[in-house]
């Protein structure tokens, strides 16, 4: 029997939360939904996700300064993160892929254009890859 | 006389607030979006809150029109009139019932105590109430910390006035973050980052629309609830009657 994949979701909006972690269950993996960067830490803590889904928009913290905790946790600095954002990726210019490829994120999908078809491949993707060394820890190597 | 002459709309309060209606509305826009998509996923479509969240979404856009209309006093007489204040809140407890319960808000009304009339132009009122209350029910869940979140439509008499405003039972905002907020909206994405995940666009329309009829948003306290609120003046004409 394989594994369930756990899946951390950083999502503000409790609507938009929900139909995320709805369509993702629906797609196989085990989910769980926090509204902060916090609440976030405090699940990652408890039960080490397979993967982290985040929007960058949160209360009183950006998800930057949340992906720079996190990794700063040895424990957590392999962890595949996939942006899904309502910020622009274009508003972070040509830094973007620098950012990136530092803070480990796999996948950077914007809200508006990217449907959770989208998302759902790209999360599948990237475990059925998960075997080969990911870009983050390449980076760092 | 042209339209761009009377209006404001090129200067740069109007831009502003435009940004931030119209970083705003992308948020109902999405929910919409993944919510029917959901349908496609082979997983139940809730076609109830698509509607919610359509009414929310257009309810911000015609209060934003009508915050620009009243803020054109040449052409659009702002109409004050005695105004019971208990029957603007009651119409706003309606209208957001359907919001707070997606929101799993416990939304209430506090109405008690008998109040006589304010001066205030109605509609604008009432869209001000609106908007400001479904931005803090889109806002607060994320800072509730696992305790049910509570939103009460509340007013109370000061020594100024009658006080009308919105109040959570979580610690919403200082008057430094409003102020800082007043300076960054349509320019920050998230102008009251320590309070939402959004652009707020819902406290500024509302902020826009109490500066048109000569009213400003506070913060402020009711019992032991805290929250924002504008002071009315009651209506001197009916408290003769």
């Amino acid at each position: 029997m394989t594994k369930q994949r756990r899946i951390l979701l950083v999502e503000p909006d409790s609507i938009i939360g929900t139909a995320l972690k709805t369509a993702l269950e629906g797609a196989g993996f085990k989910v769980t939904h926090v509204l902060t960067a916090q609440e976030a830490v405090i699940e990652a803590d408890a039960k080490t996700p397979d993967l982290v889904i985040l929007e960058l928009q949160l209360v009183s913290h950006s998800g930057i300064e949340f992906l720079c905790e996190f990794r700063s946790y040895s424990d957590w600095d392999q962890i595949p993160v996939v942006i899904y954002s309502s910020v622009p990726p274009t508003e972070f210019g040509a830094s973007r892929e620098g950012i990136a490829m530092e803070l480990g994120v796999v996948k950077y999908l914007y809200k508006a254009t990217a449907s959770l078809s989208d998302l759902i491949g790209v999360v599948k993707e990237r475990f059925s890859n998960s075997t080969k060394l990911d870009t983050y820890a390449a980076a760092k190597k | 006389m042209t339209n761009s002459v009377l209006l404001p709309l090129g200067s740069k309060l109007s831009q502003q607030l435009l940004l931030s209606v119209a970083e705003q509305i992308k948020l109902p826009l999405i929910q919409i979006a993944r919510q029917a998509e959901l349908g496609s996923l082979g997983l139940t479509t809730d076609l109830r809150q698509i509607r919610t969240l359509a009414d929310n979404g257009l309810k911000l856009i015609d209060s934003y029109a009508l915050g620009l209309q009243l803020a054109n006093q040449h052409s659009y007489e702002l109409a004050p009139e005695a105004v019971s204040v208990s029957s603007i809140l009651y119409e706003a407890d309606q209208q957001l019932r359907e919001l707070a319960r997606l929101y799993n808000v416990s939304l209430e009304l506090n109405i008690h105590g008998r109040y006589e009339p304010v001066m205030a132009h109605r509609q604008g009122l009432q869209a001000a109430i609106i908007g400001l209350a479904s931005a803090l029910i889109e806002a607060l869940p994320a800072q509730n910390k696992g305790q049910q979140t509570t939103l009460q439509l509340a007013t109370h008499r000061c020594r100024y006035g009658i006080v009308a405003g919105v109040y959570a039972n979580i610690p919403t905002l200082s008057s430094d973050t409003l102020k800082r907020g007043r300076k960054l909206y349509g320019m920050s994405r998230q102008p009251l980052v320590e309070v939402s995940h959004t652009s707020a666009a819902g406290i500024f329309v509302a902020d826009a629309i109490f500066r048109a009829m000569k009213l400003k948003l506070h913060v402020s306290r009711h019992h032991r609830l805290y929250g924002l609120g504008v002071v009315l003046q009651p209506s001197s004409q009916l408290a003769l009657v």
